[in-house]
């Protein structure tokens, strides 16, 4: 399959990380072999994508400082700055 | 004006079908892209043709993005919905405004999600739904690992196994808990839907081309980070993606206060009558939300709830024994829970433990999955319920020795929003009406 070219950027956690337009979040991350998303707020384990449609919350993250967002489902724009 | 909530096979059927009847609709989906969950693929700018069983799905996206009777509300998402005197009232949060989309008729089509079910590690990154790993590489291309275990129950993990290992991953096994023999107890539902049978042995070929072992009757017992457990042998890999049948999105559903029934296989659905209407009048549902049952019968209820049409009942009828059969073919028992260890996590949001679970029925005297709800927190994070509020209702039942009552089920299905939503999105009050 040919890829289109990754024609956006965003940082995670301080990285910069490239996408295809029209990747989610949750997608550019694994596709630059970033498995773990956040850590748990209780335990401190990792997690990362679960159900991957929005319904688990599991891969939720800080988007432009707000918290909470579901990388799964957020489109990457260019700049973005997210972290967990 | 009829507002329709999912742009998935059902959605789109009844929105189509509605707009041919000179309907002014609303179609309103929490994605930016038309097709739903079922219909998911990649966008214009990976210059890909459309696979031959996309011919419906394509069909139905032109017509709903040509004709000028249908309005698009993409990223928007229903948390709420309410029905005053002859109207409903849908309440809609679209790029952080919310608005009120006002209808006489509503049609819910709002689809299902993976059920998954807890094993020791699946808590783990690289543990994932099977709708998970076929969504990342459906809709973005992305395959999430490179050696695969695809594990659970039911006819979903055949395109998942074929789809990963067709994209380049190596499959290591599929794991299904039942054995498709038990078809043969339920042969009317395939004489009726020859297209199934093609289906099957397309699947099997296609498996037995990429290499891929199935192996019947055998369940994941535990995952650890290099791979998972089964009958006590270690299975290498660094992905497993789980599924075990779907549960249905019902919240709006219950909201509205629609009668909810349960199924043979203790899946909660919505009850709607030969036209798809709900108890509520003018309230439908269509698709997964009022039986698991895959997306050609998903397109007969839409239309049929979209155009309240009677020549389609048949083919109707047809696709339901076929969905009557799924859920005797590939039911999902108590035997899942003997996989469970005190530690393991049944709460995701919360995290909450098997013995917490425990401890909040032996020593606090919970008696069902709400009360030990409320004991533990297990189903009150984020995603409210929607993956462990099944698993544990079940698991406080098997612990106190008795079955779930139907009504126990029903609970455990409802939510009081449907969709979180920020105090700053309401405050910042409305937008407009529709």
């Amino acid at each position: 399959m040919k890829r289109p070219e990754k024609s956006l950027a965003f940082t995670f956690n301080g990285v910069r990380i490239e996408a295809i337009e029209g990747q989610t979040i949750a997608a550019a991350l694994l596709a630059s072999e970033i498995n773990v998303l956040r850590k748990t707020r209780l335990k401190n384990e990792p997690r990362s994508i679960f159900c991957g449609i929005g319904i688990c919350w599991d891969c939720v993250v800080t988007v432009n400082g707000v918290t909470n967002q579901r990388s799964c489902l957020i489109e990457v724009v260019e700049g973005m700055v997210v972290s967990s | 004006m009829i507002a329709i909530v999912g742009a998935g096979p059902a959605g789109l059927s009844a929105a189509v079908a509605a707009a041919k009847l000179g309907q002014q609709v609303i179609l309103i989906d929490s994605s930016p892209r038309l097709g739903g969950q079922y219909w998911r693929h990649l966008p214009s700018n990976w210059g890909v043709g459309r696979p031959p069983y996309f011919a419906k799905a394509q069909e139905l996206f032109d017509e709903v993005l040509s004709n000028p009777l249908i309005t698009r509300f993409s990223n928007a998402h229903v948390w709420q919905a309410e029905k005053k005197a002859e109207q409903f009232n849908l309440y809609v949060v679209r790029n952080g405004v919310e608005e009120i989309v006002k209808a006489e008729k509503v049609i819910l089509a709002t689809g299902a999600y993976d059920r998954a079910l807890p094993f020791p590690g699946w808590d783990l990154p690289g543990v994932m739904t099977a709708g998970a790993a076929q969504s990342m590489l459906k809709s973005h291309g992305v395959l999430v690992g490179k050696k695969f275990v695809i594990a659970g129950t039911g006819p979903f993990l055949l395109p998942v196994a074929t789809g990963l290992a067709a994209a380049g991953a190596e499959v290591v096994g599929l794991y299904e808990a039942n054995n498709p023999l038990r078809w043969i107890l339920n042969l009317h539902g395939l004489i009726l839907n020859p297209s199934k049978i093609r289906e099957g042995i397309y699947f099997l070929k296609k498996l037995r081309s990429l290499g891929i072992k199935v192996h019947y009757g055998k369940e994941i017992q535990s995952a650890v980070s290099d791979g998972v457990l089964v009958d006590g042998k270690k299975i290498e890999c660094d992905t497993v993606a789980i599924g075990s049948g779907f549960v249905p999105e019902l919240s709006l559903a219950g909201i509205l206060g629609a009668k909810l029934k349960v199924g043979a296989d203790g899946t909660v659905v919505v009850d709607v009558d030969q036209n798809q209407q709900t108890s509520i009048p003018g309230l439908y549902a269509a698709g997964e939300s009022t039986g698991i049952g895959g997306s050609s019968l998903a397109v007969l209820e839409g239309e049929i709830a979209g155009s309240t049409r009677k020549g389609k009942r048949l083919a109707r009828w047809r696709a339901q024994v076929f969905a009557t059969g799924l859920q005797r073919v590939y039911p999902v028992s108590n035997k899942w829970q003997s996989a469970l260890t005190p530690q393991t996590i049944l709460c995701r949001c919360e995290e909450v433990s098997l013995a917490d679970i425990h401890g909040a029925i032996d020593e606090l005297g919970a008696q069902d999955g709400r009360s030990a709800k409320l004991f533990t927190r297990a189903g009150m994070g984020l995603c409210q319920g929607r993956v462990c509020g099944r698993n544990v209702s079940e698991i406080v039942a098997c612990h106190l020795s008795r079955d779930l009552t139907a009504e126990e089920r029903i609970n455990t299905a409802q939510r009081p929003l449907a969709a979180p939503i920020s105090l700053g999105e309401l405050g910042d009050g409305l937008e407009k009406n529709f």
